[in-house]
């Protein structure tokens, strides 16, 4: 626990302090109805884009659209150093993250098409493309995976998929008016603070659900998946990330309440879904205020997850191999993690309809209008496996973010953060007795917390160009105080339109 | 009778023989083995979002900068169907689709993007003319996310006014290679057409036709029902177009088909289907033209993806700019 002080106690501080340094030179904003958009570099309705250059041309008409289209493509290469470790994929578990060198990358390029139906009635479109190359084969981390690009089924090949095709109802209650801005998977146009809106059809959860300012656009700020969402959030979802379903919110003033249902997969972090929404499904409600304090806007939002899925528990499966040691991982003839331990457990032989249930919370304030700093928390209860993200059962993160306004570079962007994982004690006994699941296993366990800490700086440059260079330090990957620690370089060029 | 045991002579004469019989056997067993590979088997060629028909462009470009956007769901019965003898092997029996078009339009210029997604590719596991298929199983459950063979589209009127009796007009496609060739999704490469587009209004009669070639590098050779090369596409249509209130309905037929060039109008090569089209188009409050559109067709030769009858349904809604 010392180690793990002296390592996050200068993060808490520079995290602290750095949009506070920002704030010197920014006076609070006067109160406005908008509500709070992620801080990125710039922000939509000023960046350098199609539809704001239409606009300005007065070819369209970026305040009341009828559509819009944005792009964004990022590259994204890390590399680590090897690093120390007594031993990797010990015994034939083969879940480790590889202690040699490796480099890695992820290309991404995605097109956000919006239209406008009928009032108050919008479809989205976004098809996407990616290429990748994981550590390891996307084995041996938790929640500290180090790009959060990276999906379970990519590879060096090209794939094409459809990201997000949805229609959304947006039914006026009234309230006070506020202008809602173009942007990605947003139509430019005036509505009102009360206001029902109405979701269906295939997108990420994140897009409706846990977005917070400075740590969800993880695309110009944090790279580790750790700060994507809670890192302890097995969202109902796709290998990929995305589901099938419907949610409702209910805005009323500076208060939101939101529920939604989405298709989990049909087998542990794999691709195909299940669309039986009476049998499985995961369940999603969050409640949030948004305040101002000291004249900054900021946001409280707790969220409670429920999920019945087709995955295994920890305790029973160790009872499974106690009770018949010919029930290991092994013999096991429709694993999905094709582990060769004949000593371990093995979730495949006990997998049924369970339920996961977690909750939450994200707290956002901001500092100055253009730096700010956040915190998530969450438990869940970890009796089973990963279904669909990362493989933490209890998870904080939290951190600071500005832009580079005070010396002189605002569409410049700079963040540092820390994040921290826990497992369950089943997960840590099944863990410890060589059993893998989705992401990680490494035979053994010397129990500990999987530590993640992160700084990155974005460049903007030519308008649309972002160049950020990032560098995380993972302590005690796969939550084995055995191994590491590791440091990773990353690179990312981003660019949107 | 001597015992075959008994003598070496027999025993080697036996033995050839049961050798002979074995690889007798065991060639047809080996032909039948041969898998078939999976290419892209749809055959409805949409036009480009805002065209009119469903395959064929009406060339109605004009004005100022404008956008379409379309939305096609389909449905075809047996579009691969081979045949072992007497029997019919249906590799695909069922087959539908949604697909989004999107389109920026200028003066006599259309920019066109095409998304295809499966929502059912399924049929018939079996064997036939020396070949194992295996038939798809895409579902929305188990293709969550598919998108097949986008197409990006270049269109423009060359001839002709936006409304006059003769238009011509020509259009290239790229066709990107996307999804999996074990779904009958894509043939794995990029593609390409470039077609000849003719289009006419006369009073009330309204006419399209189109003839291009579809440069498709893949050819399964053998394999019954499978691509030759590159084919020719042909397409006519007509119709009437009626008022009805404040819009317009369009009544008439598209045929079209396509034959490979390496057995031009062969039995098996050649596709060719007709489609009966209704379409109401219309202008909405806010100034956006809108189409609903519903076809229902059969193939007239209902071979080389041609299906033995399809189902579409079509929304476009379009706008034009006003013109410089």
């Amino acid at each position: 626990m010392a180690a793990i002080r002296s390592t996050l106690l200068p993060i808490v501080l520079v995290a602290v302090a750095l949009p506070f340094a920002a704030a010197a030179e920014s006076p609070p904003k006067p109160a406005s109805a908008e509500p709070a958009a992620a801080v990125v570099a710039p922000p939509a309705e000023e960046a350098f884009t199609l539809m704001n250059n239409m606009s300005r041309k007065g070819l369209h008409d970026f305040k009341d659209e009828s559509w819009n289209a944005y792009g964004q493509i990022t590259f994204i290469t890390s590399w680590k150093p090897s690093f120390a470790a007594p031993y990797t994929n010990a015994n034939g578990s083969n879940n480790s993250l590889l202690p040699d060198a490796e480099s890695s990358f992820t290309g991404t390029a995605t097109l956000y098409l919006g239209l406008k139906l009928w009032p108050g009635g919008e479809a989205y479109f976004a098809p996407e493309v990616i290429t990748e190359r994981p550590f390891s084969q996307l084995h041996g981390l938790a929640g500290a995976i180090q790009n959060f690009e990276l999906q379970k089924t990519g590879g060096e090949a090209p794939q094409l998929y459809r990201s997000r095709v949805y229609l959304r109802q947006v039914i006026d209650l009234g309230g006070e008016s506020v202008e809602r801005h173009s942007d990605v998977l947003q139509l430019g146009t005036k509505d009102r603070r009360r206001r029902l809106i109405l979701t269906v059809g295939n997108f990420t959860i994140l897009d409706l659900f846990d977005k917070n300012s400075f740590t969800s656009d993880t695309r110009q700020q944090f790279l580790s998946l750790s700060f994507m969402t809670y890192a302890a959030w097995d969202f109902g979802s796709d290998a990929r990330g995305y589901s099938w379903g419907g949610a409702a919110e209910f805005d009323y003033d500076d208060w939101a309440i939101r529920f939604g249902r989405t298709s989990p997969p049909k087998y542990p972090n794999q691709l195909p879904i299940s669309l039986r929404f009476d049998r499985e499904y995961g369940d999603s409600l969050e409640l949030e205020h948004d305040h101002k304090l000291f004249g900054r806007e900021g946001a409280v939002k707790v969220l409670a997850y429920r999920n019945r899925e087709f995955m295994g528990r920890f305790d029973e499966s160790i009872a499974a191999l106690r009770a018949d040691p010919a029930r290991n991982a092994a013999a096991c003839t429709n694993s999905l993690y094709l582990s060769t331990n004949a000593s371990a457990p093995d979730l495949c032989w006990v997998r049924r309809l369970n339920i996961k249930v977690g909750i939450g919370l994200n707290l956002e304030q901001h500092l100055t209008e253009d730096a700010g700093v956040f915190f998530r928390g969450m438990i869940s209860d970890g009796a089973t496996e990963v279904q669909a993200y990362t493989s933490t059962d209890r998870s904080i993160s939290f951190g600071g973010l500005t832009k580079g306004s005070v010396w002189k570079r605002p569409a410049d962007l700079a963040g540092i953060g820390a994040s921290i994982g826990w497992i369950s004690r089943a997960h840590a006994d099944f863990l410890g007795l060589g059993g893998v699941d989705g992401f990680i296993g490494d035979g053994k366990l010397n129990q500990a917390a999987e530590e993640a800490f992160e700084v990155f700086y974005s460049l903007n440059f030519l308008d649309v160009f972002w160049l950020s260079a990032d560098y995380q330090r993972i302590v005690n990957p796969a939550f084995n105080a055995d191994r590491g620690p590791v440091n990773v370089f990353g690179l990312r060029l981003h660019a949107q339109y | 009778m001597p015992s075959i045991s008994r003598s070496p002579a027999l025993r080697v004469a036996a033995a050839g023989v049961g050798a002979w019989a074995a690889c007798a056997a065991w060639v047809p067993a080996a032909r039948a083995q041969q898998q078939a590979d999976g290419f892209a088997v749809e055959r409805l060629y949409t036009a480009g979002p805002g065209a009119g028909w469903f395959v064929m462009d009406d060339l109605r470009l004009e004005g100022g900068l404008g956008g379409a956007v379309s939305l096609v769901l389909g449905y075809s019965r047996h579009p691969l169907t081979v045949l072992n003898g007497s029997q019919r092997l249906n590799v695909i029996s069922d087959q539908a689709f949604a697909e989004l078009g999107l389109a920026v339009t200028y003066d006599r210029f259309r920019l066109s993007m095409d998304f295809a997604g499966p929502i059912i590719f399924s049929g018939e596991s079996g064997q036939a003319g020396g070949y194992q298929f295996t038939a798809p199983g895409t579902n929305l459950e188990q293709n969550p996310d598919s998108i097949t063979d986008p197409r990006i589209g270049f269109d423009a009127r060359i001839l002709g006014t936006a409304k006059s009796p003769f238009r011509l007009g020509a259009g290239v496609q790229l066709i990107v290679p996307a999804g999996a060739r074990a779904d009958y999704l894509t043939d794995g490469g990029y593609r390409g057409m470039g077609r000849l587009l003719l289009a006419g209004d006369k009073d009330r009669f309204t006419w399209a036709g189109q003839l291009g070639v579809h440069l498709r590098p893949r050819d399964d050779g053998k394999a019954p029902g499978g691509p030759r090369g590159s084919e020719l596409l042909f397409g006519v249509a007509f119709g009437l177009r009626l008022p009805v209130g404040t819009g317009t309905v369009s009544l008439g037929p598209e045929v079209y088909g396509e034959t490979a060039f390496k057995s031009f109008l062969g039995t098996e090569t050649t596709g060719l289907e007709a489609l009966l089209g209704a379409r109401f188009e219309g202008l909405r409050a806010d100034g956006v033209n809108y189409r609903l559109k519903l076809g229902l067709g059969a193939g007239l030769h209902p071979r080389f993806g041609a299906p033995e009858w399809r189902l579409v349904a079509g929304l476009e809604l379009f706008g034009r700019g006003k013109s410089n």
